[in-house]
């Protein structure tokens, strides 16, 4: 028998997942100067590639790397229109998360005969990573329990990705080509190229949490399965200053937040508001960060 | 907020003959529109359609008798409202896309005023519902323009949090305060039969909030082109420092562009409340806030062109649903058309460059 807190934290941790992994791939696109709007559209895209490849060949791997191809794709796209066309970002983005929405519910009604929601047989779960004998270790046997391999590379990602950043080549050109365009430029870098990098990479990352939230329990697809959690995983690097560990914290808290939603509920909290917070805290965050500099710059 | 603003301004360029302007204008509005009309033909063509009866089908649905023509107007009728919110911020360069929010919290807003006064208000019960909306709306997005101004928080980040706070807050009170006790789920009671606004061509939903809609669009030409208000504000979208360095206010200007697109958004969001659906349910906005961007965008904020472009979406979504009906082509078409254009409008096709060649 699991107690009540064994429980929210695994749910917490497999909620948090999704929006860890877009969460990652914007922070790496932020740190290389471009704001990704579109990590919904790509999270969704994600999400129906997943459900339909793992229906097709049964294979839960053969899903998960379909889904990120194909939402990278669409990242190599987005991130044309901003650094070679120059669309302006924001707009652009937006622009994709319409089209790709669009996209999406075009096919299921005309090929799938479905509105809204996608069910194929034979959908290929996720499996667990450890053997289901963990649970009985106490407080985080649970959380182990439920454990699977994407939440798994998404944490050992937030790990490494600090050291990847500060010192390896394509970390440390991607973050100059975020800081500084024309020094990358006067060393003879192609820092577009560099950008698109940085798109794509995001585009991979949406592409799994996407690929997490329709083959983690639920096995289908729905044209709502992803509910802003593209804007979620922006409030958290937006909160966390880009910094990979921070925003790993932050996507912990909204992980939480959601997971403690369902039992806040019955505790008499309204759902529809507790759902504005991760929003409110961003805002909250982003004035207390600029009020700090603003005290600096007096001092 | 955004640096450069995102439109050049006819008025002050006087180097270039006005027809030029006015040329480029409708080839920049008419090559988006093009391109995704071409992408939605490309989509038809793949499952097997023939996207120019598909596309004269829809012309007839949108166009094609008074009734279908009225139907087009009413599906315009909140685009004109947040095309009108969007462009006067893009205008002086303030990112605000948080219309949608705002659209939605004064629908909501005129809803509650217009079944709970007591109807002994009479005819007086619409514009004070209508009022409500503004000043709400109004309020809404004067917290992200404040915050912008005085502690330069990024309005695209705030703005677009606060359509989700707007979204979250409104359902939860259409869930609580404001439910009906007769209809259940997501929704207020209908309003009073006098705060509806009237009908203007009976068997079509189109309404007087059209023509308010449209005084929206005029007051906007008029505010941009003939007072001084509107022209400092584009000088402080074209360019801020020099704007600064001849004594407008900045900051001023940017919660005033804020002010206004709020009273706008909350305009609309009372127009479609008590023309259109005559209550507040959950899904209130289809979007509206972001066909409005779009509008804005292929318009270059001109009123003329939030006029036209307000008429092409309508028509879009209007005669999108009638084709979903009568044939096999999902309605969907309508958002890979709008997506496309958004991406397109904002695309600088002129300066495409594939290639750099870098000496190494």
């Amino acid at each position: 028998m699991s107690t009540l807190i064994e429980q929210v934290l695994a749910s917490t941790l497999i909620l948090t997942t999704p929006i860890l992994l877009a969460a990652i791939g914007g922070l790496v696109n932020r740190q290389g100067g471009i704001v990704n709007i579109a990590l919904e559209a790509k999270m969704l895209a994600g999400a129906f590639v997943a459900v339909v490849v793992s229906a097709a060949t049964g294979s839960w791997f053969l899903a998960v790397v379909s889904a990120a191809l194909f939402a990278s794709v669409i990242g190599l796209i987005f991130s044309f229109s901003v650094t070679r066309a120059r669309a302006n970002m924001i707009i652009s983005g937006l622009g994709f998360n319409v089209l790709i929405a669009g996209l999406l519910g075009f096919v299921l009604s005309r090929f799938y005969g479905t509105s809204g929601t996608l069910r194929l047989p034979d959908v290929q779960l996720l499996p667990k990573v450890l053997p289901e004998g963990v649970s009985a270790i106490p407080i985080v046997g649970d959380a182990l329990a439920a454990l699977d391999p994407l939440t798994l590379f998404a944490w050992l990602s937030v790990a490494a990705l600090p050291f990847l950043l500060a010192n390896t080549r394509i970390g440390l050109r991607l973050r100059a080509a975020g800081n500084a365009e024309q020094v990358v430029r006067a060393v003879g870098l192609r820092e577009k190229s560099i950008q698109d990098f940085g798109t794509v990479f995001a585009g991979f990352f949406s592409g799994l949490a996407g690929a997490h939230l329709a083959l983690y329990s639920i096995g289908l697809f729905n044209e709502g399965l992803t509910a802003g959690r593209g804007f979620i995983a922006l409030a958290a690097f937006y909160f966390a200053r880009n910094r990979p560990v921070q925003t790993a914290l932050a996507c912990l808290l909204f992980g939480f937040l959601d997971a403690s939603q369902i039992r806040l509920q019955t505790a008499g909290f309204p759902p529809k508001l507790m759902g504005t917070l991760p929003y409110i805290v961003v805002i909250i965050s982003l004035c207390a960060a600029s009020w700090n500099m603003k005290r600096k710059a007096r001092a | 907020m955004a640096e450069g603003g995102t439109e050049s301004v006819p008025a002050i360029d006087a180097a270039t003959p006005r027809w030029a302007t006015l040329a480029e204008g409708v080839l920049r509005f008419l090559l988006p529109v093009l391109i995704a009309f071409l992408v939605g033909a490309l989509l038809l063509l793949v499952i097997g359609e023939n996207p120019v009866s598909v596309y004269q089908l829809m012309l007839s649905e949108g166009f094609g008798s008074e009734r279908r023509f009225a139907a087009t107007l009413s599906a315009a009728t909140p685009l004109l409202f947040t095309a009108v919110a969007t462009a006067i911020c893009f205008r002086s360069g303030v990112f605000n896309v948080g219309v949608d929010g705002a659209f939605v919290l004064g629908g909501l807003g005129a809803a509650v005023v217009g079944y709970t006064l007591p109807l002994a208000f009479g005819w007086m019960v619409a514009p004070l519902a209508i009022m409500t909306a503004m000043l709400i709306a109004a309020f809404w997005l004067w917290v992200p323009g404040v915050l912008l101004a005085k502690l330069d928080v990024d309005e695209v980040v705030s703005t677009l949090m606060l359509n989700f706070v707007a979204l979250g807050l409104a359902g939860f009170l259409v869930n609580s305060v404001f439910l009906s006790a007769t209809s259940g789920n997501n929704t207020t009671e209908t309003i009073h039969d006098v705060a509806e606004l009237s009908r203007l061509l009976p068997p079509s939903t189109l309404h007087s909030g059209f023509l308010l809609g449209l005084l929206c669009v005029f007051g906007y030409a008029l505010w941009t082109h003939r007072t001084p208000q509107g022209f400092e504000a584009a000088l402080v979208g074209f360019n801020s420092r020099f704007a600064r360095s001849v004594g407008i206010s900045v900051p001023a200007t940017i919660i005033l562009v804020m002010v206004i697109s709020g009273l706008v958004s909350g305009a609309g969001g009372a127009s479609h409340a008590l023309g259109q659906v005559h209550k507040f349910s959950d899904g209130f906005s289809a979007g509206y806030g972001f066909t409005g961007m779009a509008i804005a965008l292929l318009a270059r904020n001109s009123a003329i062109g939030i006029l036209f472009g307000a008429i092409l979406f309508g028509a879009l979504a209007s005669a999108g649903t009638t084709v979903q009906l009568f044939s096999d082509i999902p309605l969907d078409i309508v958002n890979v058309i709008e997506g496309t254009v958004m991406i397109f409008a904002v695309v600088e096709l002129g300066k495409l460059t594939l290639w750099r060649r870098v000496n190494r």
